[in-house]
């Protein structure tokens, strides 16, 4: 298993390089520069050039990646183009909000779903599947903004439970919930609609089997049955879907952080990809292309955990 | 349901309500802005809006604009007590107050800081705005409270650049030493209030500067909030966790935001001037009748009816009206059939396709959508090539779009806004490039000349004559002006009316007070 794990963090690296890479070169194919929103829009030419020179940006492209990488291997990662703060330090910042927030939206998700999932199954045809099968539906066409939209006007503007500032500054436990609460239950809802929606089939598929049949034959209870014999041979395909689905919540978070005042990595980005900040995007990048990676081993790693009969060579 | 259950639930309820909205204190001033975060509070390099928003409050300059009115005729002292001029115009000294205090521990406000400052701002190395200052020659301290300053020419207008505004806001010397590059995140000015705290994509911080020299203010605290989704920023505003708030560039947000209990909905200046830049150095915007044609085919009454009334106003001119050196100019009527007539005239009788590079960002392209229908009415074919902003602002300085919609507000001078956008030295991909997008040059010789002119009234008269030359060569279509959308609660309370701030966000000060 060790091994295994090696293995796969040495591709991780291989990926991570593509990654820089690939992004180094895209975002400056891009038309547009970081100097015009430093400068602002009455700069003349001749400051735009001073300032690209500054920042280097007039050196050749090959040069500036190489001096990139020179840096990245070092640790230094730059300062943002644009705040000339540091990039992992900004980064830092906003990144606990962020895992803060989609932890919180997979536990909901997966409380939500896989009750829900279980529940359309052993009620397959009837009212409580249909039900199920609609409001999941409902769920997966919802965009984030628009839900995210109505959960405040409901929440927060009509029955004043939830601040619309979620801007996660408490520090006091109930403080924290309060805050988070909205914008998790939020980014929840897709990932409870594909968690329904994959338990429902994945359970219909194991209650077919014969060892259930011969669980209900020897008279256990339904519950005992669904629970104790069906569940955790179910789950395989859920941690699929959990794990993939992780790495779009992160990416997905952008949306909900906007719509609830949240800081976040993904109002990082777009404030990066708007101002051209080459540096930050390049850090970013670095980030997310880590988290989807480790989150694809971790859930190789729970399969194992799940299913006694995987093995890690 | 059973009583008990019920007596559950109401105690949840309570336990949620308890746990709920933001009460903030009355000394706490929230102001929501749109946008995802702060670039830099150094007011010698802040460019964004955002950014000088929230620097408007924290420093001063040697004069100001009158509390709430941004025009430069408002002009009254600040740090500085009084001036003298000598007679050439070039020599400037300014009498400093003695009882200015820079905020926290870096001690009185001298001449020093002063020299200090308007060099740190006339410094490429320091400053966004030092081709401001190139006239500049000499700032010297005579005596502790004394701050003469040698000008190499006249210069349209000294004051002007010495309010807090860009490179006019005064720095103290020992915190711009000692806080170096940090400079930015750590503000320190001589203000009403006082930087206190940035967390990142949330907020600025500031605090009452209690030794402000025209006395403490009543406010606190001021919560600058980047609340960058209009919807939830309406929200925001609606549940009480905000009190001050810049709204949409949309009629229907004023109205409806005004209709909300307790509220004041105001447009303030300076408003911003829309409009079309014609590329005259290509065909076929190179004849004449093409641009009358076009401007003819607009109709600047209909764009504000689409715009809005309250937001919006026709254009007068080239620049902005309220700039010092405005001069209402007859645009040309609004007569499709004229502009078809003008268009077989120059030979183009099934009429013409014109590429316009055009962003995407929904009030600009709205406007546009509207003016392409207009237009289209007259045979004139705008092609949009649709990009993001960032690529239409390289797009149009690398003279890519035939015709350029921009919208701009400037310091409130003739001289600025002619010479980035009119001026033949400002014509994109030229060294000297600013955004002059038509390659304009008819006003080239009245522009020089009235920015070395010491008559203010012959200066005045040479802005006239540069802008009526512009509007007959029709570089420009003038379409109309659009002011900034504030709202507030009625909780706070301004001591003097408000027409605006150059840094486009209304004056708080040590007047202004939050009403339980």
């Amino acid at each position: 298993m060790l091994g295994f794990v090696l293995r796969r963090l040495g591709f991780a690296v291989v990926t991570l390089f593509a990654v820089l890479t690939l992004v180094f070169f895209v975002i400056r194919v891009l038309p547009g520069d970081p100097t015009v929103v430093i400068l602002g829009d009455q700069a003349s030419a001749q400051s735009i050039a001073l300032l690209r020179e500054r920042i280097g940006l007039d050196r050749p492209i090959w040069l500036q990646y190489v001096q990139f990488l020179g840096g990245a291997l070092r640790g230094d990662w730059g300062t943002s183009l644009v705040s000339g703060r540091p990039v992992i330090g900004e980064i830092l910042n906003v990144l606990p909000h962020t895992l803060e927030l989609t932890a919180f939206a997979l536990v909901l998700g997966v409380a939500m779903g896989l009750p829900a999932g279980i529940w359309a199954a052993v009620n397959r045809n009837r009212i409580p599947d249909y039900v199920t099968r609609i409001v999941s539906l409902l769920g997966l066409s919802a965009p984030a903004f628009v839900s995210g939209i109505v959960l405040l006007l409901v929440f927060a503007i009509v029955l004043r439970w939830f601040p619309v500032i979620s801007s996660g500054q408490s520090t006091d436990l109930w403080g924290k919930l309060r805050d988070l609460t909205l914008p998790a239950l939020n980014l929840a809802l897709i990932m409870a609609a594909y968690v329904t929606r994959v338990t429902r089939s994945s359970m219909l598929e194991v209650l077919s089997q014969d060892y259930v049949r011969t669980a209900m034959a020897k008279g256990a209870s339904g519950t005992a049955v669904v629970l104790r014999h069906a569940l955790r041979n179910c789950l395989i395909p859920v941690v699929t879907v959990v794990g993939l689905y992780l790495g779009i919540l992160i990416g997905n978070s952008v949306l909900t952080e906007i719509v609830f005042n949240r800081p976040g990595l993904g109002k990082l980005i777009v404030g990066a990809l708007n101002q051209r900040d080459y540096t930050m995007l390049q850090g970013m990048m670095v980030i997310y292309t880590l988290i989807v990676v480790l989150v694809n081993l971790a859930t190789d790693l729970v399969y194992g955990l799940v299913d006694p009969r995987v093995q890690y060579k | 349901m059973t009583i008990r259950k019920l007596k559950l639930y109401s105690a949840a309820a309570a336990l949620l309500a308890g746990l709920g909205v933001h009460a903030a204190t009355a000394q706490t001033l929230n102001v929501a802005v749109p946008g995802n975060d702060m670039a830099t509070l150094d007011p010698h390099r802040a460019s964004a809006t955002l950014d000088k928003n929230v620097i408007n409050w924290m420093f001063n300059g040697l004069v100001r604009t009158a509390p709430g009115q941004f025009s430069l005729d408002t002009i009254e002292p600040d740090l500085a007590e009084s001036w003298t001029i000598s007679e050439d115009g070039l020599t400037w000294t300014f009498a400093l107050r003695q009882d200015v205090s820079c905020q926290g521990d870096y001690g009185p406000l001298t001449a020093k800081d002063v020299v200090y400052s308007l060099k740190r701002a006339a410094s490429p190395e320091t400053s966004s705005y030092a081709g401001d200052y190139a006239a500049f020659e000499e700032i010297t301290a005579l005596d502790d409270h004394t701050v003469e300053i040698k000008l190499a020419n006249a210069i349209p207008t000294v004051l002007g650049l010495l309010v807090p505004f860009n490179g006019g806001s005064i720095i103290c010397e020992a915190a711009g030493e000692a806080l170096g590059e940090n400079f930015g995140r750590n503000p320190v000015g001589t203000g009403p209030f006082a930087f206190a705290e940035y967390q990142s994509q949330q907020y600025v911080r500031l605090i009452a500067n209690e030794k402000y020299f025209r006395g403490a203010p009543q406010i606190k605290e001021i919560l600058f909030r980047y609340l960058g989704s209009d919807s939830s920023r309406d929200l925001a505003f609606q549940s009480g966790e905000v009190d001050l708030v810049n709204g949409r560039f949309e009629e229907s947000w004023l109205n409806r935001t005004a209709q909300l209990p307790d509220t004041t909905v105001q447009v303030l200046g300076p408003y911003e001037l829309h409009q079309l830049h014609l590329n005259m150095s290509q065909p076929p915007l190179d004849d004449i009748r093409v641009r009358q044609a076009i401007a003819h085919a607009v109709d600047r009454a209909g764009l504000v009816a689409f715009r809005g009334e309250m937001l919006t106003r026709e254009a007068t001119s080239v620049i902005p009206s309220g700039y010092l050196g405005h001069e209402p100019q007859d645009l040309p009527e609004y007569d499709p059939e004229k502009a078809r007539a003008l268009l077989a005239e120059a030979g183009y009788p099934d009429g013409i396709d014109l590429k316009t590079v055009q962003t995407t960002l929904p009030a600009m392209l709205t406007t546009m959508e509207v003016v392409q229908a207009q237009l289209a009415e007259a045979g004139i074919r705008l092609n949009f090539e649709l990009v993001d902003h960032p690529t239409f602002h390289a797009q149009i300085r690398e003279d890519l779009s035939q015709v350029v919609y921009y919208g701009a507000a400037r310091l409130p001078v003739a001289d600025i806004f002619l010479t980035q956008f009119f001026d033949s030295r400002s014509i994109v991909q030229t060294p000297t490039a600013v955004t002059n997008f038509s390659h304009c040059d008819v006003g080239d010789a009245d522009i020089t000349a009235a920015r070395t002119e010491l008559d203010p009234e012959k200066q005045k008269a040479l802005w006239a004559d540069a802008q009526r030359k512009i509007v007959e060569a029709l570089c420009a279509v003038p379409l109309y002006e659009m002011g900034q959308p504030y709202a507030w609660n009625n909780k706070v309370q301004f001591a003097y009316p408000l027409a605006g701030s150059l840094n486009l966000s209304p004056m708080i000060d040590e007047t202004t007070r939050l009403a339980n």
